[in-house]
């Protein structure tokens, strides 16, 4: 039978929408504003320690030791003026460079590395790359703490301890970035070089002028996950850097509440400023950030 | 003609040579001299040269009571840590595949923004939630005339931090299996309603085994996430209170970089590595049996 019955076609596209809310438990259906209700009040407890920092950071630290309440009585620039104000008993400005040059260059090496090798074992017919690349994805399991005696040591006899370097460079050895870009390039269609070699590409004309500008999105994504990570890596500075002119802002932070360890409005303050840049890149990027991790979870 | 095409094919190592150098230098050196070191007494301080002990590192971790104490600390936080955040990871994904468009996005991205916080911020932030004389959270249960000691008491302690860890955590899971349920095709739950499977059944016989894979995964890498703990203890307890909540990375960060002893340090981290290896194996296992 060509023809479908149209009252039957109708009834099946009414199942199926239907059965869209099944995967939710009982009820899900039926009460939608209440399933919304549930999410929204969720959403809101989770994001309200955030709001809550942002908040108190305005109060004079007599209105944080004595709550009265969650909303400031007197709002104050004090603390952001005291901790922006005296850079050498607090060099956040220092931090804040550290954090952002240690970041940036971290993630241009890493799109560079990666974007390379991804490229040869995603598209180029390399012996054993079978192995070799099995290998790379292999050490993804291995918990990144137990390297820290052995990195410490080896960075140590470099001579890069207490310098930049020591947070830039190894961050280029995980073996993410080249998975996730390598599964990126397989998914696109293979015809594309072929044509392109047919007009006289070489190898590095299809990853330069074919292969990159297909990948932004998977580029973006990589570059704002290793950005975030190495904003945030708090354990790499922690022990690798000494002085405290060259420390990141997380390790700054870290020492500054153990320093002034009563002075919540200080140390809200200056968890603002630390996190304000990272917000900002999250809500510009967050369907990329978020595509990617889904992306990471699903492909095998 | 051939030896030119094989130096062609070997050639496109080139464009792997950066990272691979990176690799070897930094991730596959530092594995092997980790295990090598292990196999060493070397108390960095002192001026002596390393020298051999073959397993006396591992044998002294066995008889030492405060690598045992913070293995069983550890335990708790995965044993606890874990199932809780899959399930809540779990819950949020269902909720929120129940919404569509922009508003999914809209909620999705608000569970997710805690993950991004560094963890001196968010570990500054439950201090100061946790603070039993001025804490948020005792200024309100106060009010009742309920005081916990949420940081001060060793029962409490690892709660209070599994606590903070679910909120701050729980995004990343969330986002994977939310993509994991949206992957599902709709024909299976139009099957199941015509066979009249609606609701919790539907989703514990359907939606479940289809998500095993995408489930495993996150199982996987929460497990071990969880055991490498260490920001969260490390800045809200310090490890305490009595040690209750310090973990075996603190342990070993402390026993490398205080006491200087690297070759202990080193056993301390293969053990660890020992013990994740162990669990992610008998996860692989037990979801494929199933």
């Amino acid at each position: 039978m060509l023809t479908e019955d149209p009252q039957n076609h109708e009834s099946k596209r009414h199942e199926s929408k239907r059965a869209e809310g099944a995967g939710n438990p009982a009820g899900a259906r039926r009460r939608p504003w209440l399933y919304e209700g549930l999410v929204a009040l969720g959403a809101l407890l989770f994001v309200f320690p955030l709001v809550l920092i942002l908040i108190t950071a305005f109060k004079p630290d007599s209105e944080i030791v004595h709550f009265q309440g969650l909303l400031p009585r007197a709002t104050t620039l004090a603390n952001f003026r005291a901790i922006l104000g005296s850079p050498e008993e607090i060099p956040i400005a220092r931090w804040f460079g550290n954090s952002l040059f240690i970041s940036s260059a971290a993630t241009l090496l890493v799109l560079t590395v990666d974007s390379l090798a991804a490229y040869a074992f995603a598209r180029l017919d390399l012996p054993g790359k079978k192995w070799v690349f099995g290998a790379v994805v292999a050490t993804m399991m291995v918990p990144g703490q137990i390297l820290l005696v052995p990195v410490y040591l080896i960075l140590n006899r470099l001579g890069w301890l207490d310098t930049p370097t020591a947070l830039i460079v190894p961050a280029g050895a995980g073996a993410f970035g080249v998975f996730l870009l390598h599964q990126f390039f397989v998914s696109l269609p293979k015809e594309l070089e072929e044509a392109a070699a047919i007009d006289g590409c070489s190898r590095w004309g299809i990853f330069w002028h074919i292969l990159l500008p297909l990948s932004k999105p998977a580029l973006a994504t990589l570059g704002i996950f290793t950005f975030i990570g190495s904003w945030n890596d708090f354990l790499g500075p922690m022990v690798y850097l000494d002085s405290v002119d060259k420390y990141t802002l997380p390790v700054g932070i870290a020492l500054f509440q153990t320093s002034y360890y009563a002075e919540y409005g200080l140390t809200l303050a200056a968890s603002v400023l630390c996190t304000l840049p990272v917000i900002v890149a999250f809500l510009l990027f967050q369907r990329h950030i978020i595509q990617g991790i889904a992306l990471s979870g699903l492909k095998e | 003609m051939t030896r030119s095409r094989s130096l062609r094919r070997w050639s496109g190592y080139l464009y792997a040579l950066p990272y691979l150098t990176l690799f070897g230098l930094f991730v596959v050196l530092p594995l092997l001299y980790g295990l090598r070191l292990s196999l060493f007494r070397w108390e960095m301080l002192s001026q002596l040269p390393p020298r051999f002990a073959g397993l006396g590192n591992y044998a002294e971790a066995v008889r030492d009571p405060y690598f045992w104490r913070s293995l069983v600390a550890t335990f708790q936080f995965v044993a606890l840590a874990v199932p809780l955040t899959v399930c809540l990871a779990l819950l949020l994904a269902v909720g929120l595949k129940s919404l569509h468009g922009r508003r999914q996005a809209f909620y999705r991205a608000a569970y997710f923004t805690p993950t991004i916080l560094t963890i001196s911020v968010a570990g500054i932030l439950w201090r100061w939630f946790y603070n039993s004389e001025f804490g948020l959270f005792n200024a309100y249960l106060g009010r009742f005339g309920i005081k916990v000691p949420w940081l001060t008491d060793t029962h409490w302690a690892m709660l209070s931090i599994v606590l903070m860890t679910l909120w701050w955590t729980v995004g990343g899971p969330m986002v994977v299996l939310l993509a994991g349920l949206q992957n599902i095709p709709p024909q299976y739950h139009e099957a199941a309603v015509l066979d009249g499977a609606t609701g919790w059944k539907s989703f514990r016989y359907i939606t479940l085994p289809l998500l095993r894979p995408v489930l495993l995964f996150v199982v996987v890498i929460n497990v071990i996430g969880a055991f490498q703990v260490f920001g969260q203890t490390f800045m809200i307890t310090r490890g305490g209170p009595e040690m209750s909540t310090r973990s075996l990375v603190q342990y070993i960060y402390e026993t490398a970089f205080n006491n200087y002893r690297m070759g202990y340090a080193a056993a301390l981290s293969w053990l660890l590595f020992l013990v994740i290896a162990v669990f992610s194996l008998a996860q692989f296992r037990l979801m494929k049996e199933r």
